[in-house]
């Protein structure tokens, strides 16, 4: 029974395979990319970043650059320290690669947890519906409404030994609530298209029909989400660190660097300390932003361009 | 003022790394009538022409606490009225417990030293004047004493100060129901307290009532520190708080919005946590304030430089000694300083607390148990470098645990353990602790990880806690860092006598007391022991300390010395650096001073101008 099921399945797929007619997801949202000049910038700039810091991290020791040198306190850029030092007399430069690795490879973690628990979640919920749906939105809720921050921020005043991977867990604990959300009411929606009654009907199996039939249908508003998220991120870990809620300062993050602006001496009178990493920031999540702009249209056949 | 700092400030935790006892200020007490006995010099012997010349610093960027003057120079001639803005440097709310008998926080006592003051003021040795609101006569054993309190001493609503006010300060703390910190050694050497704590007497047998104004306490005990600080001096008024229940009474309304005292100043309204206006008490004792208003705000230590550049606060009681150095030149200001009476050290656990017995516990099998290794790493780190680098010269290398605050008793001659990392490796290497890669183990070969905490506070916190942690490092010693808020630190540490047993080593600052006496710090029953250290060499010294026979100076300063020489052989902690407390004063203010034994008094402090002074 089910073998003949999934034979009845396949011919189910067949109308979405000719290559010829409708192009593949990816080379669409690769089409859009290159037809916004703005969003093929920021598509290189982030490559080269991404691809810069982590390649030069490999080479940089990281206890050697969060080391204190009470002989280079302050210093301003020069030769030896191409971006300065801060107060500590660790090189700004070294700590902002480590730093933007740091940041990124959170902010990456994060999007790529929250997606995958909050698809499943999603897909599970909106799939099945009823007493399900039910029950795991009433979850969603309850970790809706908590205070995100508070807890957060309580949090990683009670861990011992808070680092990058307490950090990363926290945050993904909270965060997969909207993409759950999201994909719910897709998935609601797609149950009900008769591919899905039929694939049901010639006996598939739900979790068969979930992700190879139901999912693909999805896979556009997925990464358009991830990626907008994977933008926001950064900036979560960053502000975050701002606010004094981020790492010890032997961990170099982004936000850290920019947190030693609420020094108004270092703010007034070393921009070398801040300013490379708050700019470094901005066009992070600008450049990330823009790409995930041309993925959103590509996702959605009136708007393309291409 | 200075009494509770006294008994209170051996107690009073520093907050963060910068924030001092704002409250020594002499101002705010109104109660230092003699020169200044620390460190600091005479401003009075030179004035300075120019009057706001900066303290310079010398070719290495290095600044000396012995430029800066205490005084403020005078410009030009006092206002009639005017008012003036202080900034109470915190990055929280202060507490707002404002009443000597209840408060326990430093912000707290900032804001008390504006309007309400104690009964006795010190001299240049800190002992006990008769030039305060009143005089006393002890009697030819040193037990009994006898208070007269001045005619015209009144309260903000024209009632007079009693004997019975007094009396009635004494009874609101030795009550069972008391929830203040006020109940320690110094009020059970009153005859009769502890009965009367302990509810087997109605009153206090060694408090008597002689008349409106007079009062007479006898002690147990007669020691040196009792006529250093070790008499209550705070009346509590009667005809207030009379009919509260002593359980209310830190809570009530008196305490919170509308209190009460004798001061220059009288509370107009309060913001809570944030900001006091206070109007002037023509009615003050000493004479009619110079001042109309004086409004008290808490700022933020990042904004405080901004504000005293735009001269929205005229004085600040602390300033934040690592902005300074960018900061030298304002124009608007002119920069005080003086020796804190504070240091900041590193401590060793070395036992628990035994909440029951009020007593510390000493370890002989905690993981810092040997001395060996404790005097390795004080040895590995070099805090005259420090002090140089991270703070311009204004906290310089500590050796013993008695600062030069206390010039007298303070032992020069004795360097403390000097900076020697070599030295440091081989002491630990014939102690047996051997390299097995990276670092060292114990001596029976198994593995040795420190942990090591320290409170954030200040963007110097942590590169300094850093710097420790690799110089301990350098030398083979794996040691972990946390960095931890002010209120958790004290908490793990053990500020409640719930010790945190993974704690190892904590780097912490006290600020101290008037009196040299440290069984508040280090003896076996103070709570605030934190290092959990005991040894009878050590008790013998403090108890003698106290003893009759410390009446003679000579013995007291051999005493002493004998103990700071304990403690650098014992090193149950180790005192890292000596700290300077600065306070920019705008160019405008008239008759101000901080630090000890100035001659001025709060209700001198005038302005020349209505507006203040703004830097160009």
């Amino acid at each position: 029974m089910l073998k003949l099921s999934t034979n009845k399945a396949s011919p189910q797929a067949r109308p979405r395979q000719p290559a010829d007619k409708s192009p593949s997801g990816l080379s669409i949202v690769w089409r859009e990319i290159v037809q916004d000049k703005i969003a093929l910038v920021s598509f290189i700039l982030v490559a080269a970043v991404t691809l810069f810091v982590y390649v030069t991290s490999l080479l940089l020791d990281q206890d050697q650059i969060v080391r204190v040198d009470l002989f280079a306190l302050k210093q301003p850029p020069s030769s030896e320290f191409l971006l300065g030092t801060d107060q500590g007399g660790r090189d700004i430069f070294g700590q902002l690669i480590i730093g933007t690795r740091n940041s990124l490879t959170i902010a990456i973690v994060v999007t790529l947890l929250t997606g995958i628990i909050g698809v499943l979640v999603g897909l599970v919920s909106g799939y099945f519906g009823g007493t399900i749906d039910n029950l795991l939105m009433r979850v969603v809720d309850f970790f809706m409404i908590l205070p995100f921050l508070m807890v957060v921020i309580a949090f990683i005043t009670a861990v011992p030994n808070y680092g990058i991977t307490a950090f990363t867990l926290i945050m993904t604990a909270f965060l997969w609530l909207g993409i759950a959300k999201l994909i719910r009411s897709k998935a609601l929606q797609e149950r009900e298209m008769e591919y899905v009654q039929a694939s049901r009907t010639s006996g598939s199996s739900h979790l068969k029909i979930m992700f190879v039939q139901v999912l693909p249908n999805l896979s556009s508003i997925i990464i358009v989400t991830m990626t907008l998220n994977l933008a926001a991120n950064i900036g979560l870990e960053s502000g975050l660190s701002f606010l004094g809620f981020g790492f010890p300062e032997s961990t170099p993050s982004l936000g850290t660097l920019v947190s030693y602006a609420r020094n108004p001496q270092t703010l007034e009178m070393r921009w070398w300390i801040w300013l490379p990493a708050s700019i470094l920031i901005l066009v992070l999540m600008l450049c990330i932003n823009n790409v995930g702009q041309a993925v959103k249209r590509a996702a959605d056949a009136r708007q393309r361009k291409g | 003022m200075r009494k509770t700092i006294r008994s209170k400030s051996w107690l009073l935790l520093t907050l963060s790394l910068f924030l001092v006892l704002a409250a020594c200020t002499s101002n705010n007490g109104g109660n230092d009538p003699s020169p200044s006995p620390s460190g600091s010099p005479d401003a009075s012997a030179s004035p300075s022409p120019s009057a706001s010349a900066p303290p310079a610093a010398n070719e290495d960027g290095l600044f000396n606490i012995s430029d800066f003057s205490n005084k403020k120079t005078n410009q030009g001639e006092p206002l009639k009225g005017g008012s003036l803005n202080y900034g109470l440097v915190s990055d929280t709310p202060f507490a707002g417990t404002l009443n000597y008998v209840f408060y326990s926080g430093t912000p707290d006592s900032e804001v008390l030293g504006w309007f309400d003051e104690g009964m006795l003021t010190w001299d240049a040795s800190y002992v006990y004047t008769n030039d305060g609101p009143a005089t006393y006569e002890a009697s030819e054993d040193g037990k009994t004493f006898t208070f007269t309190i001045r005619d015209n001493v009144n309260w903000h609503d024209g009632q007079p100060v009693t004997a019975e006010d007094w009396l009635f300060a004494h009874e609101v703390i030795g009550h069972p129901d008391y929830d203040g910190p006020r109940y320690d050694s110094n009020m059970t050497n009153v005859v009769g307290m502890e009965e009367y704590h302990d509810g087997k007497a109605d009153t206090i047998s060694g408090i008597e009532v002689l008349g409106d104004k007079q009062l007479r306490i006898t002690y147990k005990q007669a020691t040196p520190s009792l006529i250093t600080g070790g008499i209550w001096t705070y009346p509590l008024a009667k005809h207030i708080f009379g009919d509260i229940p002593v359980a209310k009474m830190s809570a009530s309304p008196e305490v919170r919005e509308k209190p009460i005292g004798i001061g220059p100043y009288k509370v107009e309204s309060i913001v809570p946590g944030e900001s006091v206006v206070y109007a002037k008490n023509a009615d003050y004792w000493r004479g009619e304030p110079a001042l109309d208003k004086v409004v008290l705000k808490v700022v933020n230590p990042s904004n405080v430089v901004q504000e005293l550049k735009s001269g929205g606060i005229d004085i600040v009681g602390d300033f934040p000694i690592d902005q300074f150095p960018d900061n030298a030149d304002m124009s608007n200001v002119e920069w005080l300083g003086v020796v804190d009476r504070a240091y900041t050290y590193i401590g060793f656990k070395l036992g628990k607390w035994d909440a029951e017995a009020g007593q510390v516990v000493p370890d002989a099998n905690a993981k810092m148990a040997d001395v060996n290794l404790r005097k390795a790493m004080w040895m590995a780190v070099d805090n005259d470098l420090v002090g140089k680098r991270f703070y311009n010269g204004l906290r310089w290398n500590a050796t013993t645990l008695i600062p030069p605050s206390h010039p007298e008793y303070h032992d020069a001659s004795n360097p403390g353990v000097t900076y020697d990392p070599e030295g440091a490796k081989k002491l630990l290497e014939e102690a047996g602790y051997k390299l097995n890669g990276d670092f060292r183990t114990k001596p029976d070969g198994s593995e040795l990880t420190i942990n090591f905490i320290s409170m954030t506070g200040g963007e110097i916190a942590e590169p300094l806690a850093q710097y420790y942690v690799q110089s301990w490092k350098d030398i083979g010693l794996n040691v972990n860092l946390e960095m931890l808020e002010f209120n958790t630190f004290y908490n793990r540490v053990g500020d409640t006598g719930e010790d945190d047993p993974s704690v190892d080593v904590y780097q912490a600052a006290w600020s101290v007391g008037i009196d040299v006496d440290p069984a508040g710090l280090y003896g076996r029953d103070a709570l605030y022991n934190f290092s959990r250290f005991a040894s009878e060499e050590n008790d013998r010294l403090i108890a003698e300390g106290i003893s009759e026979k410390a009446f003679d100076k000579a013995y007291r300063l051999e005493v002493y010395k004998e103990w700071q020489e304990l403690m650098v052989k014992e090193i149950p902690v180790f005192p890292t650096l000596y700290r300077s407390a600065l306070a920019p004063v705008n160019n405008r203010v008239l008759n101000y001073a901080i630090g000890d034994g100035t001659g001025m008094y709060v209700y001198q402090i005038a302005v020349s101008q209505d507006q203040p002074f703004v830097a160009e």
